[in-house]
């Protein structure tokens, strides 16, 4: 039986870091006013590249919070028991994150009062669409599936948390399905982008949660077992190297297209646009790096944990943007077979508005955690496996 | 005086047609849209002739320029039909910040080989028989109307960006300040966009369909209309008399990106 309890929050530290996370999301909320008063110039975004840093965070916190909630039901649906103590926390956070989720889209839509209209005319052809019903509906689930862990009631939880863990793959496949269903760009349509989605999910969920349970049991002077997140950090591991393969194979199968070749050329190897170097230095270079810190011995400490995670997290990040940007940077074949002016690569840098925007929403996700261990009993009192 | 009975009467009315939904519709006097296809056939050999003179004009030679200069003068290039088109439908150009101009219809420069003369053609909403953005819109902002026009309503949009990202033709363009700031003119015909929504060629529909109303016999759009060469030919595919039939029928015409199944209603002749 795990003892789940509130912690007591009196603390200065405590105190301190509200107030950073609270900080960070006024800073948020002021740079999305600034949007919304003069408008979507105040962005690094252009007409060819209408979609960039705002829409990479839509998927990223999505999928972020997908991850979680199948951490979260790790112990329901699997039968790891053990797992059980991170269960509560891991809830919470994906709701956090999930409203994050939400709030990114209001931030990145250019006409936020209509957004009700999304659930008033619903477009059954539109992968949006999908989401709108499956993104709302999450929420609900997710939110119904904590209740039931605060009420202990152990048959209707593991029945919520199958459905939380489908309704998360769910969710997750209809983020992916927004970009990869597109076939007009070169970069797009693939397959792949749905699992890829999936597993990316899985990997920034855990790159988030180890460090912060790392951090929120040592702050709160609450033993944790370390073979429990050594568990959880080679199942990061193991996925890390599994998306690897993913972006291998996606860049593989684009590239065998002869009618790909400038695209690819521009995505992968023309450093003098930011896509090659998001690619590269973020995305592959942050994974083969989480891999290598994990294979060492001081990956299995607190600190190599922490940080392969922290590092994980920030590369599934650039996997976003790498999956949204180039695609479009690069001019659309608009007379196949033909030589055909204008035609310039566009470069798209987020404007500290964007960077802003996304900061001040995982500060208020994180702002709500910990919030939530203050009021809620989420939190074991000892995070270690009893020898029975 | 209304009697108690005749404010029954209204009352009973009133109560059934907003139940049946019949008060939130207007009242159409107008005729059938479905009789209508509209599409365009661009003569590229008069638009290149078109461009031609325009750069001549100029003493500009297209194939000495480099290939930035190549762009921003395509960028920059306003014939006839791209000048009245944004005067028309208040289109808020802005030539010293390319990131945010606004369009409708671009000058595309295009040739088969290194060694091959450029063609030059005007490039705008291709009113797909299945347009991509209608498919993605998730609000049905952007629809269909029975006459082929896709249509958005601004009413409605959210300004997620969906359909310009899926458009494989980069027709659409974003507000993304607002326009007001950077129409010299405007025409009170035409709805004034805010900032945070797409706009795209319409065909002028709000031309059209006021023509259509006043009975003339074959409503132009405003490029159609201005265009020295004749070189646009706008019409009813559905009517095998009109110009724009016989030529998709008998000549040899093509559409930008046919494999992706789009079908689009902009044929180009002699590309």
């Amino acid at each position: 039986m795990v003892e789940f309890k509130k912690i007591d929050g009196r603390s200065n530290g405590y105190w301190l870091i509200c107030g950073i996370f609270f900080a960070l999301m006024i800073w948020g909320f002021y740079a999305w006013y600034l949007q919304l008063v003069y408008g979507h110039c105040v962005t690094g975004l252009s007409q060819r590249v209408p979609w960039g840093f705002g829409t990479a965070a839509i998927c990223y916190t999505i999928g972020a919070s997908a991850g979680s909630l199948i951490v979260s039901a790790l112990s329901g649906v699997f039968g790891k028991t053990e797992f059980k103590f991170f269960s509560r926390s891991a809830c919470v956070f994906a709701l956090a994150t999930i409203v994050a989720a939400m709030l990114s889209i209001m931030q990145d839509i250019g006409n936020p009062e209509n957004a009700l209209n999304v659930l008033m005319h619903y477009n059954p052809t539109s992968v949006f669409s999908w989401n709108s019903f499956l993104y709302s509906s999450y929420f609900v689930i997710g939110f119904v599936y904590l209740m039931a862990q605060f009420g202990e009631k152990y048959r209707i939880t593991k029945a919520l948390a199958v459905l939380a863990v489908a309704w998360a793959v769910l969710v997750h496949s209809g983020t992916g399905g927004i970009v990869g269903f597109v076939y007009s760009t070169d970069l797009y349509h693939s397959s792949l982008t749905i699992p890829m989605f999936i597993v990316s999910a899985i990997v920034s969920g855990l790159g988030l949660l180890i460090p912060i349970w790392l951090l929120t049991f040592k702050w709160t002077n609450r033993p944790l077992d370390r073979n429990l997140m050594w568990v959880l950090a080679k199942i990061m591991g193991a996925l890390t190297i599994l998306l690897l393969y993913c972006f291998a194979a996606e860049a593989l199968d684009t590239a065998y297209i002869p009618g790909n070749a400038g695209a690819i050329h521009m995505a992968l190897f023309d450093f003098r646009y930011p896509y090659a170097w998001d690619f590269w230095v973020i995305q592959v270079g942050g994974c083969l790096l989480t891999v290598l810190i994990l294979l060492t011995p001081w990956g299995k400490t607190d600190w190599g944990m922490g940080i392969a995670g922290f590092i994980v997290a920030i590369a599934v990040y650039g996997e976003r943007y790498s999956l949204i940007t180039p695609g479009l940077g690069y001019p659309k074949d608009l007379v196949p077979g033909m030589i055909f002016r204008p035609f310039w690569i566009v470069p798209y840098y987020p404007s500290w508005v964007e960077y802003a925007e996304i900061i001040g929403l995982m500060s208020m996700a994180c702002l709500v955690y910990c919030i939530g261990l203050k009021i809620f009993a989420i939190l074991p009192e000892r995070g270690e496996v009893e020898e029975e | 005086m209304t009697s108690r009975r005749e404010f029954l009467v209204l009352l009973a009315t009133s109560t059934a047609a907003i139940a049946t939904g019949k008060a939130m519709q207007v009242t159409s006097t107008d005729v059938d849209l479905s009789k209508y296809e509209w599409a365009m056939v661009v003569q590229v050999d008069k638009c290149t002739e078109c461009v031609n003179k325009l750069l001549e004009k100029k003493g500009i030679k297209f194939d000495e320029l480099s290939l930035d200069k190549q762009n921003e003068l395509l960028r920059n290039l306003r014939p006839p039909c791209v000048e009245a088109c944004d005067l028309a439908n208040n289109v808020p150009r802005m030539p010293d910040n390319p990131r945010f101009d606004c369009y409708m219809i671009r000058i595309i420069a295009a040739k088969a080989t290194e060694d091959a003369s450029w063609r030059f053609f005007p490039l705008m909403c291709q009113e797909c028989e299945h347009p991509a953005c209608v498919e993605v819109c998730p609000t049905k902002a952007s629809y269909k109307r029975p006459d082929g026009i896709v249509v958005v309503d601004l009413h409605r949009c959210i300004g997620c960006r969906y359909c310009m990202v899926a458009c494989p033709y980069n027709a659409r363009t974003f507000t993304f300040k607002d326009p007001l700031e950077d129409l010299k003119k405007i025409n009170p015909e035409v709805p004034i966009r805010k900032d945070g929504v797409p706009m795209k060629c319409e065909f002028c529909r709000w031309l059209i369909d006021m023509e259509r109303c006043e009975g003339v016999k074959n409503p132009k759009p405003v490029c159609v209309q201005v265009c020295p060469y004749n070189a646009l030919v706008f019409g009813n595919l559905k009517d095998p008399n009109s110009e724009v039939s016989k030529i998709v029928r008998t000549s040899k015409v093509i559409r930008l990106r046919g494999g992706l199944g789009t079908d689009p209603k902009v044929f180009y002749h002699n590309l």
